[in-house]
Formats: structure tokens, sequence, C-alpha cells
């Protein structure tokens, strides 16, 4: 008989233990919508200032931080795999970069939103094709794509990067309302909520998450590996693109720097939305939620008058925070030294390169 | 009886990429012993940086002269020291994503006591040493006691102490340090060599020694190669990779100090706006090191160190617009991964490096 870890063996706690680890990630996910609750309510409380805003103030300072939400929806597919994808925050800058420039030239603006947005995916196929193609890790495929993509962003937008679009842009993309609610905010919501239906509720989304717990179990339950991956960078690639839109309509400009500082803050929404840095375990539900917690808490401590270094030096607190939370459940779990090195070397072992169709 | 699939032979193609070598025949022993030293990194990357360099002295003969070469290796070190910390912690599988705001906060504090109270420089060498090895604490303490992925555990420790950076500075540069300073940044030990060349090659020397020569070096490797066999092994596993983080963190406080004599200056972004990161990472990889670890080692790392230099010195003689520089050491990255055929899935990179076995005590 052949010898498959994993196959074969006594399912009973297998499947307890599947359970357990489903609960676990429900759980997760209320405790960061109560976290968000509690947050909101802290600041009503506590910070004056904030107060003031009102509801229709609250609900406007989302649009300083649904940019990063964007970006964390796209990393948190490709993180659920197994795979990081660094040149997302690269990528945001260069679609703002590329939809101005275009527009700047005469270019109808939604048309060169739309072609900017077809560039965006395009890196992330180049940063797919890469990683399934040539078989070289994501880590290191995006950590170069991200200084070429950072890099042709500022050599496009040259030195005085265009600005003031049009107005029905700037509403739609930036800082329009309908009522109380902020119009990023709205598409904010129909995207997350494609995503998450995606990821949580179709044939796909399952091979995504699979990909990451188990690759050689999901090849051999007939995932087809490299189409997912390629899906998922290219998504990832996309929703960077839409944040890059976000970015220049919010600003009414065009920013090639601003790749940098959006990375991190959307790395920790997704491991605070309760995505296993590992891949194959998390909830998109979890990281819509995350967004706002994480967007919240650093806007709250803006108003009350805290440096913005200070915020950023909370994130990763927060990050540090989360991940020894996370362990800390991990270990009571019993997840124990064998099935990391099953998980390990699962993934060590590569199935032989099956022709795909 | 049903038989699962077995997975054909995947080492096949990995086999028929691999050794040349034991296929040729017994008659040409000096064309095997040719290729097995042109297959080593270290030769590669020589022939390289003289490939490039006898290239542009070809087209630009003012490329070639003395103070250039002097010029391209001086500035090579900053990065040269800050790689070889990046190489030790990447062979025990890790990597150091912290090291450019270490480097800043050891070149903004030196800077801050050498311009306001004359700070002697070897007090401020004993200082930059001391905030290294501090922060490299912080960072082995989260990987190797807390257990958190090592490039989580330092893009974390990359914000926290970036932001104390910036709040060391207070808003503040640091200018008009003392001349001792500066001087010494420019100083020759012999006429043509700087005294900086020198210390960066003191550095690799060291470093290649302590990993080749003495029980903690090697147990990096072994660590790299496979933490659970090194555990079993007897090797300190968890003291070792706090070990390597440590180093990482010195090393990257000694380059702050370096960097402040050789620029003269320093801001809440220095280390950061100069892609610290980056750059070590890429003289890691275009080294040879792997990021799999357990293999690879500092003499590479610093020949791609001297390698970027002159890279982006060719792209300035070549006119090309400074811009372009992060993407040009991007492809470099790309290019050496692509040449190092050995593909690494990077889900091992964000395993925990070691987790205790299930009710082992100690």
């Amino acid at each position: 008989m052949t010898n498959i870890p994993g196959v074969g063996t006594d399912t009973a706690p297998r499947r307890a233990r599947a359970q357990t680890a489903g609960r676990q990630e429900t759980t997760w996910v209320v405790a960061v919508a109560v976290l968000l609750v509690a947050l909101l309510a802290y600041f009503c409380l506590a910070v004056p200032d904030f107060r003031e805003l009102g509801a229709s103030g609250v609900l406007a300072l989302s649009e300083q931080f649904l940019f990063t939400g964007l970006i964390a929806l796209g990393e948190a597919m490709v993180i659920l795999t197994g795979e990081i994808d660094l040149s997302t925050g690269a990528m945001s800058s260069l679609t703002g970069i590329v939809m101005a420039t275009l527009w700047q030239h005469g270019l109808n603006i939604w048309l060169a939103t739309v072609v900017a947005l077809l560039v965006a995916a395009l890196g992330g196929a180049i940063n797919g094709l890469l990683v399934t193609r040539f078989n070289i890790a994501s880590l290191l495929v995006t950590l170069g794509t991200q200084f070429i993509f950072g890099s042709v962003a500022t050599a496009v937008g040259g030195n005085t990067p265009p600005y003031n679009f049009p107005k029905s842009f700037v509403n739609l993309a930036g800082t329009g309302t309908v009522g109380p609610i902020p119009d990023q905010l709205i598409t904010f919501a129909v995207v997350a909520a494609v995503v998450w239906l995606v990821v949580a509720r179709t044939r796909y989304g399952r091979g995504l998450v699979l990909i990451g717990y188990n690759r050689a179990a999901s090849r051999y339950s007939g995932v087809n590996v490299q189409r997912t991956l390629m899906g998922a960078f290219v998504s990832c690639g996309l929703l960077a693109g839409i944040s890059g839109i976000f970015v220049s309509g919010f600003y009414n400009a065009a920013r090639d720097d601003i790749g940098d500082s959006l990375l991190l803050p959307a790395i920790t929404v997704v491991v605070l939305g309760g995505v296993d840095i590992f891949g194959g375990k998390g909830r998109m539900s979890g990281v819509i939620l995350a967004a706002f917690l994480l967007g919240f808490l650093t806007q709250g401590l803006l108003i009350k008058g805290d440096s913005s270094l200070t915020a950023t030096m909370v994130e990763g607190i927060v990050l540090v925070l989360c991940l020894i939370f996370k362990i800390a459940l991990d270990r009571r779990a019993g997840v124990h030294l064998r099935e990391l090195l099953q998980r390990r070397f699962g993934s060590a072992q590569r199935a032989p390169a099956v022709p795909d169709a | 009886m049903t038989t699962l699939p077995t997975p054909p032979a995947s080492a096949a193609p990995a086999q028929a990429a691999g050794p040349v070598v034991s296929r040729a025949g017994p008659g040409s022993v000096a064309l095997n012993l040719l290729l097995n030293v042109l297959r080593r990194r270290e030769v590669q990357l020589v022939l390289a940086i003289l490939g490039l360099f006898a290239l542009c002295t070809a087209l630009h003969p003012q490329f070639g002269v003395a103070s250039n070469i002097a010029f391209i290796l001086a500035d090579s070190v900053t990065i040269m020291i800050v790689a070889v910390g990046q190489t030790i912690v990447v062979l025990g599988r890790g990597i150091d994503l912290s090291v450019s705001p270490v480097l800043g906060m050891a070149a903004v504090s030196a800077g801050f006591l050498a311009a306001d109270n004359n700070l002697n420089i070897w007090l401020a060498l004993l200082l930059v040493l001391a905030i290294g090895t501090g922060l490299g604490v912080g960072s082995g303490f989260l990987v190797s006691v807390v257990g958190i992925p090592p490039i989580i555990a330092t893009l974390a420790t990359l914000t926290i102490y970036g932001g104390w950076q910036f709040i060391i500075c207070g808003g503040m540069s640091v200018i008009n340090i003392p001349a001792v300073y500066t001087n010494f940044g420019a100083a020759n030990l012999l006429p043509g060599v700087p005294w900086l060349v020198v210390i960066g090659a003191g550095v690799v020397s060291v470093a290649y020694l302590f990993l080749k020569k003495t029980v903690t070096g090697r147990s990096v490797y072994a660590v790299g190669n496979n933490a659970d066999a090194a555990f079993r092994a007897g090797i300190p596993v968890r003291r070792i990779l706090f070990t390597t983080y440590v180093i990482s963190g010195f090393l990257a406080g000694l380059a702050g100090l370096i960097y402040l004599c050789q620029i003269g200056s320093a801001t809440s972004t220095s280390g950061s706006d100069g892609n610290t990161n980056l750059m070590s990472i890429a003289a890691t990889l275009i080294g040879g090191t792997t990021l799999l670890g357990g293999r690879g080692g500092p003499v590479g790392s610093a020949l791609g160190a001297v390698f970027l230099s002159e890279a982006l010195q060719a792209m300035i003689s070549f006119r090309i617009n400074e811009i372009w520089d992060p993407a040009g050491v991007g492809l470099l990255i790309l290019i050496a991964v692509v040449a190092d055929r050995k593909g690494v899935p990077v889900r091992q990179l964000f395993r925990q490096p070691f987790r205790q076995p299930a009710g082992a005590t100690r």
C-alpha cells in the first residue's frame, strides 16, 4: 500500500478537529465584530471630537481606509492559497497613475479607468505566471515586481502627476455621497460582497482555500492548482487597481508614492480578519470586518490627536498581539508538531507537474 | 485492492536539470572541473562583475578609473554589512525586514549625540552596536520565543522601529556632524583603498569564519536545512534562531554608523528611503543564498552587494534615470531567482521556524 499522509487513517478525530477549527474561525469573526462595536462605542464615549462627527461623519471616515480594505480583500485571496503578494501597494499607485495619465492625454476618464484596471489585472497575471509557470516563490516574485511596478508608476507619472479630475469621477470614486453614505462605501460593499460570494460560496473558492490547506491533496481531488492560483493573483491585482482608483478619486490627484504605506495595513487587516498566514484557514467576512476595525482604530487615534506614525506603530503592535493570540489558540486546540510536519511535507513534496488541460 | 496514485518520480526533471557532470565521459575531467567551478554562484558573480566592468569601461572610459572603482566598492559597504546579517538570518530559514529602521535608528541616535554633544566616535560605535543588538533581540524574541513567522514578525518590528525612529527625530534631522566622522567616511587606509572597504571585508571574513568554523555557525546551517532534525540532534534551535536575529541587528547597527560617516547626515527616514531592506535581500539572493535556508554564504552576498552597487553606477553612466533604480534591482532579484531553479514553495517560508514536539519538556 502506498503511504500518503492523512489518507486511510481514522477519520473521526480528524473530523472533530475540523469542526473545532471551523468553530474557531466563527468565534474569531464574531470577536472581530464585537471589538468593532466596542471600539466605536469607546471612541464615541471617550473622544468628544469623534462623537461630534455624527453618523454621517463617522461613515465618511471610511473613505480614509476603504482603499486599504480593497487591497486586503485581494491579499486575503492570495494568502488563503498560502502564497503572498507584496506588489499590491505599488500596483495600486501604478493603476492610479496610468488612469490619470491616459485621462491627461485626452481619453475619457471612465475609459481610462477601465484601461488602468486592465493594466492592474495584467500585472497580477504577470505575478501569477511567474509563480505558477516558473515555479518561483511568490514572495520573491512580488518583491521584485513591487519595485518594478513602483518605478514604472514614478516614471509614467513624471514630476507632477495629473490632478484635478472631472467632478463626476471625483464624486463616484472619491468623496461623493448618497445621503449619508459615501459612494466609495457602496462600491466597496458591492465588491466585498462579490469577493465574499466567490470565496465562500463557489467551487472556485473552496479550491482556493483547499490549495492553502494542502496543495497535494487539492491536486488529487481535482483542483486545477495553477489556474486557481492565477485567478487569485489576477483578482489581487484587479482589487489593488480599484483601490488605486479610489486613492486618486479621494485625493483628487494621482499619487505614485502611496504604495509602500498601504501594504502593511492591508496584511494586518488580513491577519486581524482571522486568515491563517500559512494559508488554508480563514473567512472573508472576518477580513471585511477587520478592514473597518483597523480603519476606525487608526482614524480614531488620529482624531484623538495622535500622530500618524503613532497610528502606524499601533498597527504593528495590533498585528503582533493578534498573532500571539492566534498562536496561543492554536496550541490550545492541539495543533501538534506532527500535524505541522505533515502539512509542511505535504506541501514540500510538490506533486508532479500534471499536464493541465 | 485499490492503490492510490503515487506521485511519479518528481525528482526526474530536477535531475535532468541538475548535475550534467555525472553524464559526461571520463575523458573530460578538466571540463567537469571547470563546469563545477562555473556552477558556483560566487564565481558567476565575479565573472558578472568583471564582465559588466569591462563593458562599461569599453563604452565609457571614465568608468574604469581607480577613483570610480573605489567609489563603487565604498558605496557597497553599507549594504554589504547589512546583507551579511541578512544572510545569516536567511541561512536559518528566516528573513529580517526590520534592518532598515535598525540602521536608521542607529544612524540618527549616534548622529544627534555627535552633532549636539560631540560624541567620541568610539563611544558612537559602542552606542550603535548596543542599539542594533537591542533591536535585534526584539525581532529574535518574537520569532524564536513567541513563534511568529519571521516575515510577519519582522514586518511588525519594521513599523514599530520605524515609528520609534520618527519619534526620536521629532521632526529634526541630523546635520553638521563633527568632521571626524565624515573624515573617517572618506579616509583611505592605503592610497585608493578606503577604510570602509577594509571594514566591509573584515566583517565578511569574520562572518565566513563564524559560519564555517564555529559550532554555532554550523548549527545555523543545520537549523535552516531541517529544524526538526537539528532539534533531535541536540541543537538548541530556538537559541540559534534568536542569535541570528541578534547578529543581524548588530550588523545593521554597525551599518548605521557607516551610513552616518558616509552620508554625513541622517533623517527620520534614513534606511527606509534607500531601500535597505530590498537591497540587502537582493544582495543575499543574488549571492546564491536561498530563502529556503541552509544553503549559501556571506561571500556571495558581499559580491552581490558589490554587483548591485556596480550595476546602479553603470545605470548612471548609461544615463538611465534613477527612477528606474528600484526596477533594476527588482529585475536582478527575478533573474537571480530564475537562475536558481530550485523553486521554493513559499508556504514553507511562512512556517513557524520551529515548534517543540508535543510533550517535550525542557
